[in-house]
């Protein structure tokens, strides 16, 4: 039932002493949107705690976008730490929003975003909370609208249920559009069914309840979904590109949290997209294309972000930071401005070359902290597979470049569990890491002294929808604990530090990631056993997750390591990134015979098809650097 | 405490500013409010100064933390800038970049020999109020004294046993009836062994007191601070401002 709208601060506050970190509900924020008055209310929830919520830059897009239309007020929603949603559920407090504290279930619009898998449990969990129905398919006529959008989309199938519609790719045309028709629907006495037909009419928008789930001899053991009879819904929804960065608003986070968050500073998105065609990666196969934002726009907005907001840091965001056309330029430039003011410029992560280790230099200024790079594999075949495009001398000459240049201690990531792995590529990662460390001892010197030190992240291999391993199954966990073991034995150093992701949580995100519908009573069942807070390592539970799955007669380990048939039917084709499935496949092929393919926005078009599918181009602001 | 007109020649002067805790801003913990001021003084365009170390961190120094949920019309921090502007003017201007539950109240230069903040403000007011039920004013009254004549008072912060002697930090109480409502007022005296917080000192209390009392369960407290001191070794109290 919708709930009325009105400002219920004065059930939180009496709360606020009995919480861990009341700073997390407290609201008038500077940056905040003070004026919502609306009339249509929009809120935007993000299904994790304030401070992994507050940084995230799609929503404070789409926040700024909202707030600019006439008529429309947006405000924000994080789901309580489970002392504060114990609380409200004991004394029967709805989940209320930030900025004027109303319920959540009063709002015209309720938005989730799609962070990843592990959310899945949080989003309940905060309908839940909020006292709004968990299934779209029973929510009342007058109940919100609940809408999701974000980088998990794109296979949404486990939760598709719990929303009414859910936006594919970029967000800031596609949310207002939405929105506008939830108004004028509304505003024209639409019923709910018919407004989420005008929904389903919008580019880019999906609404699961006008598909239909089909399991037949082409399809894997999920099925796959289709338009039913007489609806608007099409075939295949293709998301929206946004076509040029240069046109959207460079500075859309303005609001300046009073608590530590995780990304404790402004960021200014430098470029979406990224080209380099790793293909275990879901991110660089949908946010293509490749459009930078220019040079001018990004050192104007840093230094007007910085003013406004008061921040210390600016981190220049994107998938690939470095890749940007005018890397060096921006950064030169912003370090020359920020130096006097105290104030720091960082980018995300480097490029595995020498010119990744130039613009580490540049960020890092006399401050030498650790530098971080991602081989992914240790051997050359196994980089060659995944396309990573990264070769041993990169390493080494990265390496070598980095410790000459002040670094001493060096961080690597790799993955476990990838296609054709073999106990070789394993010993080899820790190859990698020797060979680091000995150009250390070479170029600084040995002994404790000389602080030289190099440590290893290895994280589980998952695969993802809409990416050339998408048909792969996951390592079954005790291999991947064999091969942990591996690892650790086969380290020849104790010089080098080794840690790794647990498995346990990455078989959970490995059967989210592939299940289709049905894998919505999974996840209720696990959250009724009381899984939250899921990608929390305090909060995870794996016993529960298997209970739960137990409980619906599904296997976790079989769903995760199951690998689908090339030509087989995939539970997430309706909902597209206009990466043609042929190059997927193409791609999955070259990649067993161990054949790269290149960047497009350095070379030429690899034919992903997403550029005469949606009519857009990488936009390059400046000339690209290739490897070096 | 106001710089004489000498000393404000000198390089880097440093201005101390008073301002309130309060609202819903009152849960803020002191990092938070620390950062927040941080901002604040960015965002204004007060020609503040940055430290020389590899942090190049802007030389701020704060008052003794108010804890998480206390309000106060009384907290200062000191800041260290490359120029001098009118005060007034920095008032003005660290007024429109700070929130308003923060908001600086007054600003003058000091001498920047004096020492740092959180170690020359030795005394503090506390006003307390009661929420939910009255309590035993006389019994309370009797049992506080008791404490103090005891001295010394272990408590706990998180798992960690802590102590304070209370014969020097608890200087004084009084309970009295405003608005039909009962409200304390406590003074406090900090020293390098630690200050006093309220909280601890009234659970300690209500702990002690009768069976009545205890049945009862501690009132929940709402508590601001409302002056702070620097107590001169003649016992005199000298303004920070």
């Amino acid at each position: 039932m919708r709930l009325p709208r009105e400002d219920r601060y004065d059930l939180i506050e009496p709360l606020l002493p009995l919480v861990e970190k009341p700073s997390r509900y407290l609201d008038h924020e500077w940056g905040a949107e003070t004026d919502q008055s609306g009339p249509f209310h929009v809120c935007l929830m993000y299904p994790d705690v304030y401070e992994v919520g507050l940084p995230n830059m799609g929503l404070a897009i789409l926040y700024r976008t909202l707030n600019a239309q006439p008529g429309m007020s947006c405000e924000r929603g994080y789901l309580p730490w489970v002392d504060m949603a114990d609380l409200i559920r004991e004394r029967d407090v709805p989940l209320l929003s930030l900025e004027c504290s109303a319920p959540v279930a009063s709002f015209d619009v309720v938005g989730f975003t799609l962070a990843h898998e592990m959310a899945c449990t949080n989003i309940l969990e905060s309908l839940d909370l909020a006292g709004i129905a968990l299934l779209a398919a029973d929510r009342d006529e007058d109940d919100p609208i609940v809408i999701a959008g974000g980088p998990s989309v794109w296979n949404c199938e486990p939760v598709a249920e719990l929303f009414d519609a859910v936006l594919l790719g970029d967000g800031e045309e596609g949310i207002v559009d939405m929105c506008a028709c939830v108004r004028d629907g509304r505003a024209a006495g639409l019923s709910r069914e018919e407004l989420l037909r005008s929904l389903a009419r919008i580019p880019g928008v999906y609404v699961p309840s006008l598909y239909e789930v089909v399991v037949d001899e082409t399809s894997t053991r999920w099925g796959y979904a289709r338009p039913l009879p007489d609806t608007p819904a099409p075939e295949v929804v293709l998301k929206r590109s946004y076509a040029d960065l240069s046109q959207s608003d460079p500075l859309p986070q303005t609001i300046v949290p009073y608590m530590g968050v995780v990304q404790d500073r402004l960021a200014i998105e430098v470029l979406r997209g990224c080209a380099r065609g790793c293909r275990f990666c879901q991110a660089g196969m949908s946010y293509r294309p490749v459009r930078e934002r220019p040079f001018d726009q990004v050192v104007d907005a840093c230094r007007e972000g910085l003013a406004i907001t008061g921040h210390d840091e600016v981190s220049l965001t994107s998938l690939s930071t470095t890749d940007h056309s005018q890397c060096a330029q921006i950064l030169h430039q912003l370090n020359a401005d920020a130096r006097e003011r105290g104030v720091r410029v960082s980018i995300p992560s480097q490029r595995l070359d020498s010119f990744g280790v130039e613009m580490a230099a540049e960020v890092g200024g006399a401050k030498k902290g650790g530098l971080t790079f991602a081989p992914e594999a240790g051997s050359q075949r196994l980089r060659d597979v995944i396309n990573k495009n990264v070769t041993e001398e990169n390493i080494d000459l990265a390496a070598r470049n980095a410790f000459e240049n002040g670094w001493r201690r060096m961080k690597l990531y790799f993955m476990m569990g990838l296609p054709t792995e073999t106990d070789d590529d394993i010993v080899q990662i820790n190859q990698v890491a020797d060979r680091v460390l000995e150009i250390g001892r070479d170029v600084v010197g040995k002994g404790p002294k000389s602080g030289v030190s190099v440590s290893i992240s290895v994280a589980v291999f998952v695969p993802k929808a809409h990416t050339p391993f998408q048909w792969a199954g996951q390592l079954p966990l005790e291999e991947v604990r064999r091969r942990q073991q591996l690892l650790l034995h086969s380290c020849p150093d104790r010089a080098i530090r080794i840690s790794y992701h647990d498995a346990e949580v990455s078989l959970v995100e490995a059967a989210l990631s592939k299940m289709g519908r049905a894998g919505l009573r999974l996840v209720m069942a696990a959250w009724r056993r009381g899984c939250r807070f899921d990608a929390w390592t305090d909060q995870f539970s794996f016993e529960r997750w298997v209970e739960a799955a137990r409980e619906v007669g599904l296997d976790l380990e079989d769903i995760a390591a199951e690998s689908f048939d090339l030509d087989a039917r995939l539970p997430w084709e309706h909902t597209s990134p206009a990466v043609s499935k042929g190059f997927l496949k193409r791609e999955w092929r070259r990649a067993a015979q161990g054949m790269t393919t290149a960047d497009c926005t350095m070379e030429t078009c690899a034919g992903c098809g997403v550029c005469p599918t949606l009519g857009v181009e990488n936009l390059i602001a400046g000339e690209r650097h290739a490897a070096s | 405490m106001r710089v004489s007109a000498m000393q404000q020649a000198s390089p880097q002067p440093r201005l101390r500013v008073r301002y309130k805790k309060d609202g819903r801003l009152a849960f803020l913990g002191h990092l938070e409010v620390i950062n927040t001021h941080n901002r604040s003084i960015r965002r204004s365009g007060v020609p503040f100064a940055v430290g020389n170390g590899f942090a190049r961190r802007m030389r701020l120094q704060f008052s003794q933390a108010l804890p998480v949920g206390a309000s106060s019309e009384c907290e200062y921090f000191d800041l260290m800038l490359t120029e001098k502007i009118e005060a007034s003017r920095a008032l003005e201007m660290l007024v429109a970049a700070t929130p308003a539950a923060l908001a600086p109240q007054d600003a003058a230069y000091v001498d920047r020999s004096l020492p740092a903040l959180e170690a020359w403000l030795t005394r503090a007011l506390w006003r307390v109020e009661f929420l939910g039920r009255d309590v035993d004013a006389a019994a309370l009254d009797q049992v506080l004294a008791e404490l103090r004549g005891e001295g010394d008072l272990e408590y706990l912060r998180g798992d960690k046993p802590k102590h304070i002697d209370l014969s020097s930090a608890l200087v004084g109480w009084t309970l009295d009836e405003v608005d039909g409502r009962q409200v304390m007022s406590l003074e406090t005296r900090s020293s390098n062994a630690g200050a006093l917080r309220p909280q601890v000192l009234l659970d300690a209390a209500f702990a002690r007191m009768g069976a009545s009392e205890a049945e009862a369960g501690a009132p929940a407290l709402r508590v601001a601070r409302v002056g702070q001191w620097h107590e001169a070794d003649d016992g005199h109290l000298v303004n920070a401002l």
